[in-house]
């Protein structure tokens, strides 16, 4: 296979498009800005190198996934505690979405930085609106176990947003 | 639980959050960053392990072109170099296999197994190379102070020897041990990954069967690690004891 020239502009381009993604990940797995910035960077960083190796048989969008989150889970925490998330409440809110609405999205979010690091990308990718083959394939778990943890995290997660109710 | 709500809430959240969106002009100049990954910091060591290794083999070139005339010392820097010009391809290949590892372009399983395999197996080796170096750097340095302050090899004495080779045996062993302090946490962090990924697949168990069996290829590696050791304490003891000749 035949490795990709990279050119650092058009990369930049394609991140850029593409940057949503890393963010919300970077919004579920750090908790302050700060450290956000930091993972970011970092997962830019992984991506540019990992690029030459990028091969066209899986889709850049998974690939970018893939990356992105073993750069994430690969990232040891400065703090030893699960990420308490108290600084979303910082977040600027949009004055066109109801209250109510941000008050749910913020509990979502909640939830679910309090998973563990790898139930965190499962979910990630099951919102994302990715198929259980594509979870499996940025994974490496089978299709059958990405279900039956998927059907656990989503027991969890309403479980813990029912308790903040 | 509302699924299809979830997934609502959850594309809503780009627009809740600020979220400083950045240009392709940061995105480039985040590129010409610098990673502070694990990866990186294993990455360094090697690095800074060749860049040290090709000094003193410069510096034992010099010390040959000094003693010219004295054939022990020369015999002691022909053998160093030869010796360094094999760790110095060892640790390239480390090298080159460790950036094998470190793509993160491979699944989350494949890439916490690989790391943690290779942190548990061959990182040991590396270290042992790298702390190899510091034999060789005393060498070498020791055998220039000589040339600049007696313009030859000053004959020590017993206690000079074990005073000398126990700050080195010291030496050495502070930055083996320095060094798999740094990784202890990291290998803690990706063993609690693993642990959270198993299912009905124990991955653990992959881990463990690829240290059995890495373990067996590295056994020739730790051997032969082990012989340059001990040939750059005889080299050592030879500069000391300027017994060669």
């Amino acid at each position: 296979m035949k490795k990709q020239k990279p050119n650092r502009k058009t990369f930049s381009e394609l991140l850029e498009k593409n940057q949503g993604l890393i963010h919300k990940i970077t919004l579920i797995y750090v908790d302050n800005p700060a450290d956000r910035e930091d993972l970011f960077q970092e997962i830019c960083l992984q991506l540019w190198k990992s690029y030459p190796n990028f091969r066209e048989e899986s889709k850049f969008n998974t690939w970018m996934y893939r990356v992105a989150l073993n750069t994430a889970v690969s990232n040891i925490r400065k703090t030893k505690n699960s990420f308490a998330f108290e600084s979303m409440g910082n977040y600027k809110q949009i004055p066109a979405e109801p209250a109510d609405d941000n008050e749910d999205i913020l509990q979502l979010y909640r939830a679910v930085s309090k998973l563990n690091l790898i139930d965190k990308a499962i979910i990630l990718l099951w919102l994302e609106e990715k198929s259980y083959d594509e979870i499996a394939s940025v994974t490496g778990l089978t299709k059958s176990n990405v279900s039956v943890k998927l059907m656990r995290i989503k027991r969890k997660l309403e479980e813990m947003i029912n308790d903040a109710n | 639980m509302n699924e299809k709500k979830l997934k609502e809430m959850w594309n809503k959240t780009e627009n809740l959050f600020e979220i400083s969106g950045y240009g392709s002009s940061d995105i480039e100049q985040f590129l010409s960053g610098r990673s502070k990954s694990t990866a990186r910091g294993v990455r360094k060591i090697i690095i800074m392990d060749l860049i040290v290794k090709a000094l003193v083999v410069v510096t034992l070139g010099v010390d040959f072109i000094l003693y010219y005339d004295t054939t022990n010392v020369t015999f002691v820097c022909i053998a160093g170099i030869l010796l360094l010009a094999g760790l110095l391809f060892f640790q390239r290949r480390m090298l080159v296999h460790f950036n094998k590892i470190a793509d993160h372009g491979q699944t989350t399983r494949d890439t916490l197994i690989s790391m943690l395999t290779y942190l548990k197996t061959k990182f040991n080796l590396t270290l042992l190379a790298v702390s190899i170096t510091y034999l060789f750097l005393f060498i070498a340095g020791i055998l220039i102070y000589f040339y600049l302050v007696y313009e030859k090899v000053r004959p020590f004495d017993g206690t000079d020897i074990v005073v000398f080779a126990g700050f080195i045996v010291l030496g050495i062993v502070f930055n083996f041990v320095a060094n798999k302090v740094l990784i202890k946490y990291q290998i803690k962090h990706l063993e609690l990954c693993l642990n959270d990924m198993n299912m009905n697949e124990d991955a653990m168990t992959i881990v463990s069967q690829n240290i059995e069996t890495q373990k067996k290829q590295n056994r020739t590696n730790q051997f032969l690690l082990g012989i340059v050791l001990l040939i750059g304490f005889l080299l050592l003891v030879g500069v000391f004891k300027n017994v060669l000749g």
